[in-house]
């Protein structure tokens, strides 16, 4: 009798337990950001937007935007670390909780293999406003994956040379066109006890952002066209071999600087030279955030065997389940096309590298470095690999770097096990 | 009303009547309880189960399949979950003997009641009141070997500067570090409580019969404290095994994988990676790992109740 009672009472326990869950899944639902109301027909967008340069500037159009056209525009923002978790939960719901989404460029090789995103190209090749020939052949397809156009150029950040004038100009040095006359800069900085010689990054995971830039530059790659990962050979060592130099050639705590520190470091203390993304340009030559910034130039980023720039960036497209394509598209013609670039550029934004602004003689007095971004023609542009496993490809390159570089293993070792690890990541990469 | 009637029932005896429905109304109050407990932890924790027999990925719109013990083989037989572990006992146990006697030490010169104990006291707690994440920033940022605080003291005084986190050996070290700033006020809280609530006629007896005072912590106040040192170790190996947010601040789990404890493992595959049903794998492994610490806790919480 008791017995039967206690499970009476479990199996009601449990049942209300199950309830309780069910609704605390659509509780976190709705509060996630409220669908755009009504269907298509309603003028109102919801737009996802990630706190950056770029973000400030879109939300300081947006008013424009809508006392021009009268469509609203609801603006929903979310940290970096959040952001695509939550896009993709969204984009999986189905119930067009966004209209527009910024998102990072390594993000877009997942987005179009689920379909989350939404074609452009027919609405890009028929618009003038937005004009993609505004943008040098080179990075015209930094939106695409595969045979489709998902996303819109929202920021195009090279790699570039930041170096210091005064340093350069006491030690007789130039700027270094080549690789090796960018390590013997920086070692000739270094010895001359006026700074340290150089500075990238160096931690994991973002080592892996400047070791992919010297692969590339020493010839190398990071896969076949089979995805077999080609980091074990001749071309890959010597980029790695030259990663380790230049640590030597850096500050004491260079092994644990990161994306951000990177910069930090550049513009707090004594350092030569340092390879760092064009993004962080209103950064460095402010002179409220930078000790150093008048006497800071950039070049590009020097050659190897190959003529190549790895370029970060942002993107923006309208998500497949939008109800409010036409809205969205209007808006980002509006916000993304060439008629504002100028504008968007004096709101913030970092550049995505439209001729018509990089040519511009006003901007160029401004900011000389938006000239750096109209990539030429004959030079090879690098995205991050366009893979949907990239996160943990991204991992383990980083891990088995730092392991290099701090020298618990050897670059032979290292390769051979990142070789190995590789081709497990890369295997579940849809084909 | 039927409360009396039942207890005068003729059935049976009216004691185990009156038990039975205390019984009963017991069951409902803790029903709530019960309910909200099976909601955010019991369901969670059997959707994590099923999940880790599948090959779900939260950046997949495809649905998973059945895939056995495959997440299994391929995670926790990995080299990078056996550095994990050993990243995570490693810091437990170095932060265990580094925390508890110093936790003890400094509970026993409160005790004494000295002038300024109240100040003290107040000061050493500053650290418990602060957010792990706040108190990571912190120290990452003095912990910078080109920037940070105490590199420029260890430099001005003769010492050379350490690559605090470029190191993998001074990584550990920094991370038990700071886990130990912020874990040493509460053990010391908890130690202090334990002392004050001792009898301290034995102490006083000891010392009647010609103890030292050493002999007297030794041999008289240390083994009445066993209880609660007991769960203070419990406590910090609990919190030791879920330690996460110290290290994803202060060192990222770097340099590489040398911090990496199983939590950040776990965080990486599950969030990073968006591996749910890999992450789910590691979970699951990390909650039956923690099943014996709770058996032990029985036992202790029963030595501290006789």
């Amino acid at each position: 009798m008791r017995t039967r009672s206690f499970r009476r009472s479990l199996a009601l326990v449990a049942a209300l337990a199950l309830v309780l869950t069910a609704c605390g899944g659509d509780e976190t639902a709705d509060t996630t950001a409220g669908p755009a109301e009504g269907g298509g027909d309603t003028e109102k967008i919801t737009v996802f937007l990630i706190p950056s340069p770029n973000a400030t500037a879109i939300t300081a159009l947006a008013d424009d935007f809508t006392a021009e056209t009268g469509i609203e525009v609801e603006i929903s923002e979310t940290p970096y670390g959040e952001a695509h978790q939550k896009q993709i939960l969204a984009f999986q719901s189905g119930n067009g909780q966004y209209d527009v989404v910024q998102f990072d460029n390594t993000f877009l090789a997942n987005y179009g293999a689920n379909g989350f995103l939404e074609p452009l190209q027919d609405r890009i090749g028929s618009s003038d406003i937005y004009d993609i020939n505004d943008f040098s052949p080179a990075i015209q397809d930094y939106g695409d994956y595969k045979d489709d156009t998902l996303g819109l150029i929202l920021s195009t950040e090279p790699f570039l040379l930041w170096y210091r004038t005064d340093i350069y100009e006491e030690l007789g040095l130039s700027v270094p066109e080549t690789w090796d006359d960018y390590l013997a800069n920086a070692r000739a900085i270094q010895e001359s006890g006026m700074a340290d010689g150089q500075i990238l990054g160096y931690s994991t995971p973002v080592n892996a952002w400047w070791w992919y830039q010297l692969v590339w530059s020493f010839g190398g790659d990071l896969y076949d066209d089979d995805l077999n990962p080609t980091v074990n050979t001749p071309e890959a060592k010597a980029a790695t071999e030259f990663y380790v130099e230049t640590l030597e050639a850096s500050s004491d705590g260079a092994i644990s600087i990161g994306g951000d520190d990177t910069t930090n470091q550049f513009i707090s203390a004594e350092t030569g030279q340092m390879i760092q993304y064009s993004g962080y340009h209103p950064l460095v030559v402010d002179p409220e955030t930078s000790s150093f910034a008048d006497v800071i130039a950039t070049a590009r980023v020097p050659k190897g065997s190959a003529d190549v720039v790895h370029m970060a960036g942002w993107n923006i497209g309208i998500p497949a389940d939008s109800t409010n394509k036409d809205a969205a598209w209007q808006f980002l013609e509006y916000v993304m096309g060439k008629p504002n670039a100028k504008r968007f550029l004096e709101e913030g934004a970092a550049a995505p590298g439209r001729i018509s602004t990089t040519t511009d003689s006003g901007l160029l007095a401004e900011t000389p470095y938006l000239e750096l971004l109209n990539i030429p023609a004959e030079v090879r542009v690098e995205r991050y690999p366009q893979l949907t496993v990239y996160p943990e490809f991204e991992k383990t390159v980083g891990d088995i770097l730092a392991n290099i570089l701090s020298g618990q293993t050897s670059i032979d070792d290292g390769l051979a096990e990142m070789q190995e690890k590789l081709t497990d990541v890369l295997a579940a990469e849809p084909r | 009303m039927t409360f009396a009637r039942r207890t005068a029932a003729p059935n049976g005896p009216p004691g185990r009547t009156l038990e039975h429905a205390r019984r009963h109304v017991a069951t409902w109050l803790t029903a709530p309880t019960w309910v909200i407990l099976m909601a955010l932890f019991a369901v969670p924790l059997a959707v994590g189960v099923y999940l880790s027999f599948r090959s779900e990925n939260l950046s997949s719109l495809g649905g998973g399949e059945f895939i056995g013990f495959e997440n299994y083989t391929r995670e926790v037989l990995s080299r990078d979950f056996v550095a994990a572990l050993r990243t995570t006992v490693l810091v437990m146990v170095i932060g265990m003997v580094v925390q508890l006697p110093l936790a003890l030490v400094l509970a026993v010169f409160l005790r004494w009641n000295l002038r300024g104990t109240r100040f003290y006291r107040s000061v050493l707690l500053l650290p418990m009141l602060l957010t792990p994440v706040a108190v990571g920033l912190m120290w990452r940022f003095m912990l910078n070997t080109d920037l940070g605080i105490i590199n420029w003291l260890l430099t001005e005084t003769g010492f050379g500067a350490v690559r605090w986190l470029g190191d993998p050996a001074s990584a550990i070290a920094a991370v038990v570090l700071v886990d130990s700033w912020q874990a040493v006020p509460f053990l010391m809280l908890l130690l202090l409580a334990g002392l004050a609530g001792l009898s301290g006629e034995p102490e006083a007896a000891a010392a009647v019969d010609g103890a030292n005072g050493f002999q007297v912590f030794r041999y008289v106040t240390l083994p009445m404290l066993k209880p609660v040192l007991l769960v203070a170790l419990m406590l910090r190996l609990i919190d030791g095994i879920k330690l996460f947010d110290t290290i994803f601040i202060v060192t990222g789990g770097g340099p590489g994988t040398a911090t990496q404890t199983l939590s950040l493992l776990d965080y990486r595959v599950g969030f990073t990676f968006l591996a749910t049903s890999r992450g789910a794998a590691i979970g699951v492994v990390l909650a039956l790992m923690t099943l014996p610490v709770y058996f032990i806790w029985r036992r202790v919480i029963g030595v501290e109740a006789r």
